[in-house]
């Protein structure tokens, strides 16, 4: 592996003091009542995330994901870019990947003048990607699902026309109409922010991401559709005359690490768990509201069901989806080894799973960073590097 | 026994089946939302009606147009159908989503409807008897909603898990969520409806859960030369449900 191999730390800032009864709830998303937020609480997972954000920065991670999410415990950030903006000034060097907020869900000016701003204020350190958003995201949002795809491919063109043309200057489309598209400020990085398509592997967010000429990121999708997917994109894109960048096709992977492969099973497992039963819980419907998918699509999925929404089985997980956990050698091993087949050197780990405490997520956090993260890049261990100046 | 015949047609470039049988003149039926309980109910109706039935783009047999994405462009649809069929007036039969459409159609069109039945439509905001939002509802919830007595429609129901089923519903809402996702109702059909002057029959189930029958009286408050029949024991699939409610309408129409 090549010694450009980069590292993120992304977090979901899950909401995780659920009711006693909580797995009465087929959904955790879209209808779970908010009644069973607490303010209190939720302030103080907002102190400790942050300082697990901030943290990662100070360790030597490459960057900082996060993401959006309405109506639901799985997260906290239904506007991922205050997120951003409160770790901004608390941060130095690592990126910012506000990964990201669904286009659909805002007026894409205003989401064009939002990543803007953050990378103004971070001096260039914003990446972007640009979700069409879960099925879940359109039962809380008053977006119609039918039109979602034909939404998401304008909005992007507005945004990018925002940030490349000099304004002011006119879109006339099927969905907005701008006479003067003319957003103050624009981005610190030239022509924008680096610039991703997160999905989980419709052919349609493939092409997408192939015609931009944008990076893939595949989330939730097995690791053989994952291969498929990323030799897809590249075909794709190549047919546009794009080259994908190795570091365009950022690998998804739970990771947790500790002193023995016993210890990391014994310490992670039940946030894991937690993850794919509880987090990620949620109904059919709720997954694909009318015209979110082809019938095509969602007959596939159906088919499929339910590798990953609602049961738990560590052994089909770890076996299915990308997952390192063990001793610091296993996960190099294994990081080393999908980066290989996948053709990527950008790994967005996962490290802060479902309900796992600080003092975990602490642990893991500088263990990759001491441990893993060097070994990958064959450099003197970072956080030592960080004591010593 | 009547047998329905299916015919193919192009309708500005939508290839769509329609069934069609007997003869007399023409009683153009638009169904709701749902295709896969059958048309069993409009067989009587070919003793004295040419009973013609289309799949609406996007249901059942007809093929699919997502460029249609508002009632309208099921009206001008019609407009089409009609034209390519050489019919300058029919009676229009409309069911629920069906309703809708045929209501809009005879606000539009009136000299090209002889006589108008509405069987629980759809389209009409009523916030004091609301309409249930089947978009939001659990598929799996759905179908006991659909009628009184749940043994009339079982036998269209699959006994396991049916992947070209759960297709089938999940493209008709699809196209149901095109026409009605932002608002499931018209806020202009009250002030239009006064157009409908041709003799218009409401007809609706007792027990509808989908559409309360007391939208009835809302809509006779529009259209006031209205005649209402309300179905006991019958709900939102009132035509499946009683065969006097099929009666009805066949009457009204003679």
């Amino acid at each position: 592996m090549s010694g450009n191999v980069r590292f993120n730390f992304m977090h979901f800032l899950p909401y995780v003091h659920l009711p006693e009864n909580h797995k009465e709830f087929k959904s955790l998303w879209v209808n779970f009542s908010n009644k069973y937020y607490d303010p209190k609480l939720g302030h103080e997972l907002y102190e400790r995330y942050l300082s697990e954000l901030v943290l990662a920065d100070k360790l030597g991670f490459d960057a900082i994901v996060v993401n959006e999410h309405h109506n639901t415990a799985y997260s906290m950030m239904p506007a991922p870019n205050l997120i951003a903006s409160a770790i901004i000034p608390r941060t130095t060097k690592a990126k910012i990947c506000v990964w990201g907020t669904p286009p659909n869900l805002e007026y894409p000016n205003r989401l064009a003048e939002e990543y803007a701003m953050l990378d103004v204020m971070s001096q260039g350190r914003l990446e972007v990607a640009f979700p069409l958003g879960t099925g879940m995201e359109y039962w809380a949002n008053p977006i119609n699902p039918t039109t979602a795809r034909e939404r998401h491919k304008e909005s992007i063109a507005i945004i990018l026309q925002a940030w490349t043309q000099d304004g002011p200057t006119k879109f006339f489309g099927d969905f907005y109409t701008y006479r003067f598209l003319n957003p103050w400020p624009r981005p610190y990085q030239k022509p924008h922010p680096p610039c991703y398509i997160v999905g989980t592997g419709s052919p349609e967010t493939v092409e997408l991401a192939a015609e931009l000429g944008f990076g893939y990121s595949a989330v939730f999708v097995t690791k053989q559709r994952a291969l498929e997917l990323n030799r897809k994109v590249r075909e794709r894109s190549a047919s546009y005359g794009h080259t994908t960048r190795p570091d365009q096709l950022p690998l998804g992977v739970i990771t947790y690490v500790a002193e023995t492969k016993q210890k990391a099973e014994e310490e992670g497992i039940e946030h894991i768990r937690y993850f794919f039963e509880d987090a990620l819980r949620t109904t059919p419907e709720f997954l694909a509201p009318p015209g979110y998918l082809s019938v095509e699509q969602l007959k596939m999925r159906a088919a499929l069901a339910d590798k990953l929404h609602g049961k738990f089985d560590f052994n089909a997980v770890n076996e299915a989806f990308f997952c390192a956990v063990g001793t610091p050698d296993q996960v190099v091993d294994q990081l080393s080894e999908w980066g290989e087949t996948m053709g990527t050197n950008h790994f967005n780990l996962m490290a802060a799973v479902g309900n796992m405490p600080n003092w975990k997520v602490v642990k893991n956090l500088s263990l990759i960073a001491e441990e893993v993260i060097p070994r990958m890049r064959s450099e003197a261990p970072v956080a030592r590097r960080v004591a010593a100046e | 026994m009547t047998e329905f015949k299916r015919e193919t047609h192009t309708v500005n470039g939508v290839k769509i089946t329609l069934l069609t049988a007997g003869s007399g003149q023409p009683l153009l039926f638009l169904h709701g939302a749902g295709t896969f309980h059958g048309f069993e109910f409009a067989k009587p109706w070919a003793d004295k009606f040419r009973v013609i039935l289309p799949f609406h783009p996007g249901f059942g047999e007809s093929g699919d147009d997502p460029a249609m994405t508002d009632i309208h462009d099921y009206v001008m649809h019609y407009v089409e159908l009609l034209d390519l069929l050489g019919l300058d007036k029919v009676n229009l039969v409309g069911f629920s989503l069906g309703g809708y459409i045929a209501a809009k159609f005879a606000m539009e069109h009136g000299h090209r409807v002889r006589k108008l039945v509405l069987v629980g439509p759809a389209g009409l905001r009523d916030d004091k008897h609301p309409t249930a939002d089947i978009l939001g509802l659990p598929g799996e919830q759905l179908p006991a909603m659909l009628v009184s007595n749940f043994e009339v429609i079982k036998p269209y129901l699959p006994t396991k898990p049916d992947l070209d089923f759960i297709g089938d519903r999940y493209r008709e809402m699809t196209t149901t969520a095109r026409l009605m996702w932002e608002r499931p109702y018209d806020t202009k059909l009250p002030r239009y409806l006064h157009r409908l002057t041709m003799p218009t029959l409401l007809v609706w189930g007792e027990d509808d859960q989908l559409i309360p029958y007391q939208q009835a009286e809302t809509w006779r408050r529009f259209i006031p030369k209205a005649d209402i029949k309300v179905f006991k024991g019958a709900g939102h699939l009132v035509l499946d449900e009683k065969r006097e409610a099929g009666d009805a309408v066949q009457n009204f129409l003679a």
